[in-house]
Formats: C-alpha cells, sequence, structure tokens
C-alpha cells in the first residue's frame, strides 16, 4: 500500500492520515489555478473539499491507513466537479445536527458539512464503489 | 500554516499564517492554545491577518480557545479578520460570538475598556 499521494485518473489518492490535508490541499488550488478560476472560488472549493477530506480520513475510513481516500477533479470552462470517496461504512447526511441552533453554535466540531455546503452550488452524497461515501460538489464561476 | 506569538501590554497576541485546514499544522496551534490557557493567560488575540482562510477546523479550534478562555475568567478575541473568514463566521452565525477587531491595537485597547 503507498504511503503517498499517488495519481489516479483525474485525481489523487491517499492513505487516511491527516498529514496528506496539506499535499491535498495544494493539489486542489495548483488544479483550480491552471484552469483560470480566481482566488475567491478557490477558497471557497478547496475549503469545501477540506471538510469532506476531513471527513473521508476521520469518520468514514475512521484514520484506517489501509484504506484510501480517493479525490477526482473535473472542470470545464466555468465550473468544477470533485468527488470525495472512501471506503467506510457510509453515513446518513440527514442525520447530522445544525450547527447553528442552541447549544450546537458553540461546538468544536459539526459545522464542516454545513460550511461546505454554503461555499458550493450543490453536493451530493451517493455509496461509492466499495461501500463507503462518496461526495460530489460542484461549483459554478460567479456570472 | 505557521504561528508566531509575542506579547503587547499584557496581552498575548497569536498570529498564524496560511491557511488553517485540519492535520498536525492546527494541531501545534490547538496546543500552542491550550498551553496558554493552562499558564494562566488571560487576554488572548487571534490576529488573523496572514490566514488565508479556514475551514471548520479553524473555527472549531478558535471557538475551543474562547469557551476554555472565558471559563477560566479570561477572554480571547480577534483582530484583522479576512473577508474570507468573516463570511465564514457570518454564515455558521459565530459572528455573534467573537468580538474582533479592525487592528491589533484596537483589540488591545478593548482589554481595558
Amino acid at each position: 500500500m503507498a504511503r503517498r499521494l499517488s495519481k489516479i485518473p483525474h485525481g489523487v489518492a491517499f492513505p487516511s492520515d491527516q498529514k496528506f490535508l496539506a499535499a491535498v490541499d495544494r493539489y486542489v488550488e495548483q488544479e483550480l489555478k491552471k484552469a483560470g478560476f480566481g482566488k475567491d472560488v478557490i477558497a471557497d472549493v478547496a475549503i469545501s473539499v477540506s471538510e469532506f477530506v476531513n471527513n473521508a480520513i476521520l469518520h468514514g475510513n475512521r484514520q484506517d491507513e489501509s484504506k484510501l481516500v480517493r479525490l477526482e477533479l473535473y472542470h470545464a470552462p466555468g465550473q468544477v466537479t470533485i468527488c470525495v470517496e472512501d471506503e467506510g461504512e457510509g453515513f446518513e447526511p440527514d442525520k447530522v445536527a445544525s450547527p447553528l441552533e442552541g447549544e450546537n453554535l458553540l461546538k468544536e466540531v459539526g459545522r464542516g458539512i454545513f460550511i461546505a455546503k454554503m461555499l458550493v452550488d450543490s453536493v451530493e452524497f451517493s455509496r461509492g464503489e466499495k461501500g463507503g461515501t462518496r461526495v460530489k460538489l460542484f461549483k459554478k464561476l460567479p456570472v | 500554516m505557521k504561528f508566531s506569538v509575542r506579547e503587547q501590554d499584557g496581552v498575548t497576541i497569536l498570529a498564524p499564517k496560511g491557511k488553517i485546514m485540519g492535520g498536525p499544522d492546527s494541531t501545534e496551534l490547538q496546543e500552542k492554545l491550550r498551553d496558554l490557557i493552562k499558564g494562566n493567560t488571560k487576554r488572548v488575540i487571534i490576529d488573523l491577518a496572514e490566514v488565508d482562510w479556514m475551514n471548520s477546523t479553524g473555527l472549531g479550534i478558535m471557538i475551543a480557545g474562547l469557551t476554555t478562555m472565558r471559563t477560566a475568567a479570561g477572554e480571547l478575541k480577534l483582530s484583522r479578520v479576512t473577508d474570507k473568514i468573516q463570511s465564514l463566521l457570518v454564515i455558521t452565525k459565530l459572528v455573534t460570538v467573537f468580538e474582533s477587531y479592525d487592528s491589533v491595537d484596537e483589540a488591545i485597547k478593548s482589554f481595558t475598556k
């Protein structure tokens, strides 16, 4: 099992260790820069992707380094789609509590999916090939 | 992400630089905040001028610092919040929780009011 960030078609794959977060972030930023996206859009997408990559490592694969996280990035003029997939057991996104309500507001965790959804145009959850969670993010350039 | 720590007029100023996105760097920042609180530091400013952006991990670190500091009768404030982070504070309603100032000096002065 490769202990590093590996290239896959349209993206990268890496073991479930948070030490890869910075490299994944650099990859996403570089790819979006090459595609001509501006700093603000890059920030929105990078933040959203980081939330789902973090979730894939921590909650999906439970930091089991034998399990990979896969990230695919597709761009066309004016839009980008990114998929993040783990090898976990899947989860039910509808059961995530609102981070804005009551005592949740001051919790250290629990606002990642909320933030990610606010920063991109759409987020879709499905089951991946290995039964884990596959998240598809879509962002259009502002007109 | 790196960070520097300095003291001015009895206030500790923690200045991260780069992105706060989780991982080992973020853990170091969190541990530094914890050390300050354990060391009986009561007045802390996180100066965000050189933070490009952060995700929920970064917000969580700041929230943890704020709540722990308040429990210890201290206070944590923000200065020079960048537009991107300000928008995150607004959408998460954390703008209602943190005191923030346009400059480090203003933030320092606010502790003596």
